[in-house]
């Protein structure tokens, strides 16, 4: 579904992707995780192209995401984001800001958007809200609402960037349990998080990165068990210690 | 105030009246211009190809620093001729105060609006930007649905207070003898001997009218902050 090929960028002569090559398939949960600076976060804005890259190559269900001639729009409405700061429109209604991309990218009706965007909110529990804004929301309602917008695209993938980690510790949960939900039904994610209890529980894969490399890419259990590099004990047994 | 006649201000009303209708004619026409036009130009001007961006700033840059009796002067004298050069009429073809004065303001005004939006589309946050995109949004979509609507709302105060400035700075229409409020105000002191009233009079109409609008925007400003 995904394809990563060689992918290297820089800022100026700074170098913050090197070489990452690897792969998501249909129905996989990858989770991509290591020390803040890696380069985690910056990888996966390049598949959806909101980062540009110097090198390599990315494709999207076959079709490349740096060639001139690619239809980028079309590609991103196809493709699911979630963002660390949840980034709703802070001018729209809850029930706006899930409607007005399939209106406005999909050509939905506006009955259609609707009747899918209160399905979408019942299932992240939040259909009392949809009148409200997104000021009014805790922090790990916005980010309920922000997944359920990111659906209402019927995406064939979503893209997780720290979905947690701008939430107050109490909230994290809620948020969690919504993606567990997904991941559970079989949708294809990769998600960059610190959230090891997460990884454990859906993840098929999980891509620890260092400095712009990706230093281990293997499967959950062979990640957890033993983990190779030394980089990835030292940041496992931190992470998972405290 | 034996020496003062105040009761020329009650005969001259309807005249006036038909100034201060030129005078807000003239605000509102730049006023809308500006701020469409505006729009577009603050858009190409912060547009990644060059050509446009370079024009746009070439623009804005050359009316602000320009003098507005100056651009009204332009307009005034410079237009005649270029007219009659294109249509290679034998005189200069006269434009006439009144449409000198909304085309000049107009033109002059983008200029001032196109700095106030380019700056509240910039004080939109890039993650914005992002979660648009990432929805699939093209550019122009982006802008019309999410960055605009938000942008308009944050600079409202400010293009309210530019739209007062500009409805007195109106009042410059007299060097080209346009009868706004105040050049119809003048014509009737000068033909009465009058001028202490009259100028009295139009002082504080202008205040009032600002001073109103002006309480009137803080008012706003209050009501549609954004809740974050």
């Amino acid at each position: 579904m995904i394809t990563l090929d060689g992918i290297s960028k820089w800022y100026g002569k700074f170098q913050v992707l090197s070489n990452c090559t690897t792969q998501v398939t249909k129905g996989e949960v990858v989770v991509v995780c290591g020390p803040s600076g890696s380069g985690k976060s910056t990888l996966i804005k390049c598949i959806n192209g909101l980062e540009p890259f110097q090198k390599g190559d990315i494709s999207v269900d076959g079709i490349s995401v740096n060639q001139a001639k690619t239809n980028l729009p079309k590609l991103r409405s196809r493709v699911g984001m979630v963002f660390q700061h949840f980034e709703l429109f802070p001018h729209l209604s809850v029930i706006d800001n899930l409607t007005i991309a399939p209106i406005k990218v999909l050509k939905r009706s506006r009955e259609e958007a609707i009747q899918k965007a209160m399905l979408l909110l019942a299932r992240v529990g939040l259909e009392s809200q949809a009148k409200k804004f997104p000021g009014q929301l805790s922090g790990g309602q916005q980010q309920r609402v922000a997944i359920a917008r990111a659906l209402a695209m019927d995406p064939i993938v979503m893209l997780f960037d720290e979905p947690t980690s701008a939430l107050d510790p109490e909230m994290v949960s809620e948020v969690l349990d919504v993606m567990v939900e997904l991941a559970e039904e079989g949708m294809t994610m990769m998600v960059v998080t610190h959230e090891m209890g997460f990884a454990k529980k859906v993840a098929h894969r999980v891509i620890f990165m260092d400095q712009g490399q990706i230093v281990e890419d293997r499967n959950k259990t062979e990640f957890f068990g033993s983990p190779q590099s030394e980089r990835a004990q030292q940041f496992l047994s931190k992470i998972l210690h405290s | 105030m034996g020496d003062f006649d105040f009761d020329v201000i009650a005969r001259s009303l309807p005249y006036l009246w038909k100034g201060m209708e030129y005078t807000l004619i003239l605000t509102l026409t730049a006023m809308a211009g500006g701020i469409f036009f505006g729009t577009l130009l603050a858009i190409a001007k912060l547009s990644s190809i060059p050509p446009l961006s370079i024009a746009a700033t070439a623009y804005v840059n050359l009316m602000r620093s320009t003098p507005l009796v100056l651009v009204i002067f332009w307009f005034y004298f410079l237009v005649p001729l270029l007219a009659q050069a294109i249509t290679g009429s034998e005189q200069p073809v006269p434009v006439g105060p009144d449409q000198t004065a909304l085309i000049s303001f107009t033109l002059f005004e983008i200029a001032y609006y196109c700095e106030i939006i380019r700056a509240g589309i910039q004080s939109i946050p890039t993650g914005q930007v992002s979660a648009g995109k990432a929805l699939g949004f093209t550019y122009f979509q982006q802008m019309l649905y999410v960055v605009l609507p938000q942008a308009f709302r944050n600079m409202l105060p400010v293009l309210l207070t530019q739209s007062i400035v500009l409805f007195q700075d109106t009042s410059l229409v007299y060097v080209i003898s346009a009868t706004d409020f105040l050049g119809a105000a003048s014509k009737v002191a000068q033909r009465d001997s009058r001028l202490v009233e009259m100028y009295s009079f139009v002082a504080v109409i202008y205040f009032l009218i600002s001073f109103t609008l002006s309480q009137f925007v803080k008012r706003l400003q209050l009501k549609f902050s954004i809740v974050r």
